[in-house]
């Protein structure tokens, strides 16, 4: 249960950055965070007390894998999700860039000609 | 003249260690279906070996090991190869469907269509990953007297 | 023939990367290419409409696994419906965008993150597996995203970045909502999710229904999430505008969330109530944020806004009638919103600017982009002849019939004021009698997909003829009313 405690801090924590901070990097490092929460909760619900890497070796049983092994469905989900953040931090960074330049400042709040 | 990059112990010890990474990276891909790893981590540890290379020699030695548009090509050769092995699969009946010979279990060989996909994901992910970083290090701002103008550092005219 | 179900998406991506690979240099030859891609797109997403609407839904296993193994894909006469909209409107915008995108620099990659974006909604519509279409949402908004900021301009930049962050949160919360379906039932199958929520507590049902709800609510920008599609909708080029506009916040958002609701969480029918609430905000608030804008993108990105808030009512209200409203009117609308938006990109092109106190008497100097863009405004305001009229008609008839006739008067005010709205854009843009007038048209190919779309916009309501309804509309209504994949025989005809 604990666990989850600290996810879910984790998570606020990422949310506080996100919608606190007027930095635009920081903006990001937030939204890592939040991602990271969510993939710690998607492993976290997979995993089993004990519990050994989903893998089959050849000195194993099959029933003392079953028996063991992980659930391995959310480490293959978490990696996908891992992959979907990376292209969002990829491409929000390119963009800080390019809104520095246009801009000259990274403070969201300043970043501000649209309105109505 | 003076050397582009970090000091000669960093640079000394990148040649080194550059060629271990490599390695460690494609036996990650290749063995991805029986051991922890695959295309995406292997691939990431591939483009951290090139990292390595950016930090340690600069962007320009980075891009001779691994030219640009030789990762742009890679970049679309791994998609339209993965692509590539799904459509393959209508052979056999399927979207996706398996259907290469599976081999032996605990062997190299023993996923059929699997292993392919984790190559083709490795080329992928290292070529992305590569383009995204680099383009993102070789970004100049330079002042001007109305504020910024963004800059490719080393960029061909069109 | 079930193959083909696969295809709509695998040519989008084949085609996005071929370009990427062969024609990154050279505009013309990755314009012709994009446009053939789309093209046989098109023609398969018809063949498999035809295929779905005369002989049922076709449920197809990746890899040849079988269930409850396999990645299920499945196509019912609802995505059906959406699909050969994509589809068929994507077509149209991407022959307009090959004359359009040459003011921009690198068009190639413009084709090639356009591509992507279809890609990702055509597997949105093909997925049967919640996760599945998380991550072809994720590919589809990253696309989005670049396309948004693809000019390159200050304000692109800053309408991208509100819409990625937004965009993110809202993902995210789809993410924990999938995580906990994941750890609650131990499937992610939307179907055997239905079968295993009978077992869950009201508590953690309404957890898991607020967390995608309001996750696929900001994605089709119901109003209390509603903040980043101005921005994004009005900078994006003309050509994306109107796919974002005109299907990418329907499949991302709506279909989603008609699945939510009428296929996942059928034991909980009071989250109708909240969509109801939402869907009213939106209609009145987009409303009357559209009356006072000057830009005209701008105005139109409000209208989108009150527009999916009637398709939220209609679902909100829910029965036959309510639901064959939402279909209609997301018909309708679709066709129309995109004819509009490709009808201020030609006037952009012509005249270069998209205010409208410097655009003046366009009736006298671009009389055929006059005639199709009013013909998208009446359409949207719901005069008699188009579709609009009839979907609006249909879901005011349910919601009085259902008992909410607060909702019903609601729903006639906001008609009246978007016919104000878009009556005084045609006053003040249209109709103002210039001085000197010179004609100077649009380009033709700019042209012809306009004209396409108002034709389609005039025929739409076509759908609702019986005879016709029966073998289209009411069979996408069946299966919002009820769902099951256990009905559809598996095994014949694979």
């Amino acid at each position: 249960m604990i666990l989850y405690i600290l996810i879910a801090l984790m998570f606020f924590i990422g949310l506080y950055g996100m919608i606190a901070k007027k930095n635009i990097i920081k903006i990001i490092i937030g939204m890592n965070i939040v991602g990271y929460a969510s993939n710690l909760l998607f492993v976290l619900l997979g995993y089993k007390w004990d519990g050994i890497a989903p893998i089959l070796t050849e000195d194993m049983s099959f029933a003392y894998f079953l028996e063991k092994a992980v659930d391995p469905l959310p480490q293959a989900l978490v990696l996908t999700s891992i992959v979907i953040d990376l292209a969002f931090v990829a491409f929000l960074a390119a963009l800080a860039i390019r809104l520095f330049e246009k801009y000259g400042t990274f403070d969201i709040d300043k970043i501000r000609r649209l309105k109505g | 003249m003076k050397k582009k990059g970090m000091s000669e112990i960093v640079q000394s010890v990148a040649k080194m260690v550059f060629p271990f990474i490599v390695l460690y990276g494609i036996s990650l891909i290749l063995y991805g279906h029986i051991t922890p790893g695959g295309g995406f981590a292997g691939g990431v540890i591939l483009t951290g070996g090139f990292v390595l290379l950016v930090l340690a020699f600069g962007t320009d030695y980075a891009f001779r090991i691994l030219p640009v548009n030789v990762a742009k090509a890679l970049d679309s050769i791994g998609a339209l190869g993965f692509l590539a092995v799904a459509l393959l699969g209508f052979t056999g009946g399927a979207f996706f469907y398996n259907f290469l010979p599976k081999g032996h279990i605990f062997h190299l060989w023993s996923s059929g269509t699997i292993i392919i996909s984790n190559i083709m994901i490795g080329l992928k992910v290292v070529a992305a990953l590569f383009i995204a970083i680099a383009v993102i290090s070789k970004a100049r701002l330079i002042r001007t007297k109305d504020g910024f103008q963004y800059k490719q550092s080393g960029e061909r005219k069109r | 023939m079930n193959h083909l179900i696969t295809l709509t998406m695998a040519i989008y991506l084949g085609g996005a990367f071929l370009i990427s690979l062969l024609w990154r240099e050279n505009e013309t030859v990755a314009g012709a290419a994009a446009i053939s891609f789309v093209a046989l797109s098109a023609i398969t997403s018809v063949l498999l409409g035809i295929e779905v609407f005369t002989n049922g839904s076709i449920l197809y296993f990746a890899g040849g696994w079988e269930r409850p193994l396999g990645i299920a894909l499945m196509l019912d006469p609802l995505s059906a419906l959406f699909l050969i909209m994509t589809n068929v409107i994507a077509l149209l915008v991407t022959i307009y965008s090959a004359v359009y995108m040459k003011k921009y620099t690198w068009t190639p990659y413009f084709y090639v993150l356009f591509l992507i974006m279809l890609a990702g909604m055509n597997g949105i519509l093909i997925s049967m597996d919640i996760f599945n279409i998380y991550v072809f949402l994720e590919v589809a908004s990253v696309a989005s995203f670049m396309l948004v900021a693809f000019g390159l301009r200050a304000e692109e930049l800053e309408a991208a970045i509100k819409y990625t962050v937004m965009s993110f949160i809202a993902t995210t919360m789809i993410l924990f909502a999938i995580a906990l379906i994941y750890g609650f039932t131990g499937t992610l199958n939307i179907a055997r999710f239905m079968d295993a929520s009978a077992g869950l507590t009201p508590v953690h049902l309404w957890f898991l229904a607020g967390l995608l709800l309001a996750g696929f609510a900001l994605k089709a920008a119901l109003v209390p999430f509603h903040s980043w599609l101005p921005d994004a909708h009005s900078m994006a080029p003309a050509p994306v505008s109107a796919v974002l506009s005109g299907m990418f916040v329907k499949v991302a958002g709506l279909y989603v969330i008609i699945r939510v609701t009428a296929n996942i969480f059928t034991n909980l029918p009071q989250i109708r109530i909240l969509l109801l609430l939402f869907g009213a905000l939106s209609m009145v608030f987009g409303g009357l944020m559209a009356y006072g804008q000057k830009n005209i993108k701008r105005l139109y990105a409000y209208s989108t806004i009150s527009q999916i808030g009637y398709c939220a009512v209609g679902l909100g209200i829910g029965g036959y009638l309510g639901s064959l409203g939402v279909l209609m009117h997301f018909v309708a609308h679709a066709f129309s919103k995109a004819l509009l938006f490709l009808n201020i990109g030609a006037v952009e092109y012509v005249r270069g600017t998209v205010e409208s106190d410097d655009l003046k008497g366009l009736n006298d100097t671009m009389p055929v982009t006059t005639l199709f863009g009013s013909t998208g405004m009446l359409g949207i305001a719901g005069v008699p002849p188009m579709g609009n009229f009839w979907s609006k008609l249909i879901i005011i008839i349910a919601a009085v019939k259902a008992g909410y006739t607060g909702i019903a008067v609601l729903c006639i005010v906001v008609a009246v004021i978007t016919l104000g709205y878009f009556l005084k854009l045609q006053r003040t843009v249209y109709c103002n009698l210039t001085e000197s007038p010179v004609k100077k048209e649009a380009p033709k190919t700019l042209l012809v997909p306009m004209g396409i779309l108002a034709f389609m916009v005039f025929v739409s309501g076509v759908l609702l003829v019986p005879g016709i309804r029966e073998h289209t509309l009411d069979k996408a209504v069946a299966v919002m009313e009820n769902f099951s994949y256990v009905d559809i025989t598996i095994g014949d005809n694979r």
